[in-house]
């Protein structure tokens, strides 16, 4: 089907978010006084946030050891911003594992449907179980999809965004999935 | 093993297939045996039935069968020819509100000291009917559920008060709040939040929609606050309500501004063109109808000003502006300013 390849080719991955550990506990005040760049507000959060600017990422370290690498624009620059602040750590001489394994926990994208929306008529059409559509507090739908377990939020501009998959393809399968659907509908 | 995989997960798809039609067959069946409940006749199958209570039959109205004949008549076996007589013989007493914790069924010893035939009662049964009086005031909230829910009603009720909501809205949030008692839904969340989310909840499931922010005014609890525990309600629920359309507000903004009923209609007619244009799709309701207020009275002569309407309608000028340009762009209506 053309219109969900078309779709599919707007496909943006916005944000992307890995988690990984050493495996070892860290005391973040050694951290903060040798990794220049680093914020540590104890009242505020219980991690240190490091940022990095190539990629432009920032990385939660705690205590317990588990850091958690934010704001990166891809999965390659997610693995580049870890490796970095693995790099730091060893750096300051805390052991890092070898092959440290990094989790993606959340994969955020955008894409374009290309047409404007109904909203209404697809908040009736897709089934009220599944669908969040308070145009009083929020001008996008909220559409939970089962599998892929994602969240859809649909906009009148036929713009959406994609957010709680793991792997890029559970977007491109939502896309998919929902251009199915809606042209089923007859709404696209 | 890949073949055998294959053949497995066809076998399972049919199987779902099969178990979705004997759903669908299932609720066209209990759908039919609701339409049957609504007695047609089964002749000519006409749904206009009289009861006649002369002869205690019950007759189709088009060709005179008579469906059903020796009907219980369920009314009191007595006369009365006057408004005293009635009340004097009459057994029942208010009738049954979801509106009050007890259902409405509870009773209370009468402050009269008479007895059943009319005389005075001794003095030792006068002390004794005193304190029976007093127990029974406080049997009637029994637990602490009740208690909360006592509270929660009162809270619905003085909210709807304030709102002005008929009764009809009053009994549907009470139904809507008992329903999240019994899911134990109030576990966490303050009663005034879950309180004014079932008020919201039933304006909007009876068509008379109060915004966010109107319930927010009435009740203790902030507007965001209200609105998550309106979705969670609704979700938990499961009621299954549809997006407040712009023409439910119409009326009540419309007389709010003192306009004619002909500005109304007009308000109304450009309502309808923006939604099948699609022109509404993810604005908030209010501002669309508001805007199509403003311009019906701009139409029909009878101006108010953008700053009037954008405060009966509780949204800020800018809104008005902004929807009524697209409105007019789109539906090529002129303003004469």
């Amino acid at each position: 089907m053309t219109k969900s390849e078309e779709s599919k080719k707007t496909i943006k991955i916005e944000n992307v978010v890995a988690s990984t550990g050493i495996g070892a506990k860290l005391d973040l005040n050694e951290v903060i006084r040798i990794l220049d760049g680093a914020d540590y507000n104890k009242e505020r959060f219980p991690g240190v946030v490091y940022r990095t600017a190539s990629p432009k990422t920032a990385a939660l370290i705690f205590g317990s050891g588990k850091i958690v690498c934010t704001g990166a624009k891809s999965i390659e620059d997610v693995s580049n911003g870890l490796t970095k602040v693995f790099e730091k750590l060893k750096a300051i001489g805390i052991d890092i594992p070898k092959k440290p394994e990094i989790t993606i926990q959340n994969i955020v994208a955008s894409a374009d449907l290309g047409t404007v929306l109904n909203l209404n008529a697809i908040a009736i059409g897709l089934g009220l179980e599944n669908i969040e559509y308070e145009p009083e507090q929020f001008p996008g739908l909220v559409y939970r999809l089962s599998n892929p377990k994602v969240v859809m939020l649909l906009f009148g501009s036929g713009k959406l965004v994609v957010t709680g998959g793991k792997r890029p393809e559970d977007a491109e399968a939502a896309v998919e999935k929902i251009v199915e659907e809606l042209d089923g509908l007859g709404l696209l | 093993m890949q073949e055998i995989e294959k053949v497995k997960e066809v076998e399972k798809s049919e199987r779902e297939k099969i178990k979705e039609s004997i759903k669908q067959r299932k609720e066209k069946q209990k759908l039919g045996a609701f339409e049957k409940a609504t007695v047609e006749c089964p002749e000519c199958g006409s749904h206009t039935l009289v009861h006649d209570y002369e002869r205690a039959e019950l007759v189709c109205n088009e060709c005179g069968l008579v469906v059903d004949a020796d009907f219980i008549d369920q009314g009191p076996e007595w006369r009365a020819f006057d408004h005293d007589q009635r009340m004097k013989r009459s057994r029942v007493g208010a009738p049954m509100t979801y509106t009050i914790h007890d259902k409405g069924l509870s009773t209370m010893i009468d402050w009269r000291n008479r007895d059943s035939y009319g005389k005075s009662i001794s003095s030792k049964s006068r002390a004794q009917l005193y304190r029976l009086r007093k127990w029974q005031r406080r049997i009637r909230v029994s637990n602490a559920t009740e208690r909360n829910l006592a509270f929660a009603l009162s809270e619905l009720d003085r909210m709807a008060s304030a709102l002005g909501l008929s009764r009809n809205v009053r009994e549907t949030a009470a139904v809507v709040y008992r329903k999240a008692v019994e899911k134990n839904l109030i576990r966490g969340r303050s009663i005034e939040g879950v309180a004014a989310a079932a008020l919201y909840a039933a304006c909007r499931q009876c068509n008379v929609p109060r915004t966010l922010d109107e319930i927010g005014e009435v009740s203790r609890v902030s507007r965001k606050e209200i609105g998550r525990t309106y979705r969670f309600i609704s979700r938990e629920l499961g009621l299954k309500l549809i997006p407040t359309s712009p023409i439910d507000y119409v009326p009540r903004f419309c007389s709010g501004l003192n306009l004619r009923g002909e500005v109304q209609s007009k308000a109304v007619e450009i309502l309808r063109q923006a939604s099948e244009k699609e022109l509404t799709s993810g604005r908030g309701p209010t501002g669309v109808a508001a805007a199509a207020i403003y311009i019906a009275s701009i139409l029909c002569g009878d101006r108010r000003t953008q700053r009037e309407v954008a405060e009966v309608a509780g949204i800020t000028e800018v809104t008005i502006r902004n929807r009524y340009k697209e409105l007019a762009e789109e539906l090529d209506i002129e303003i004469i300013l």
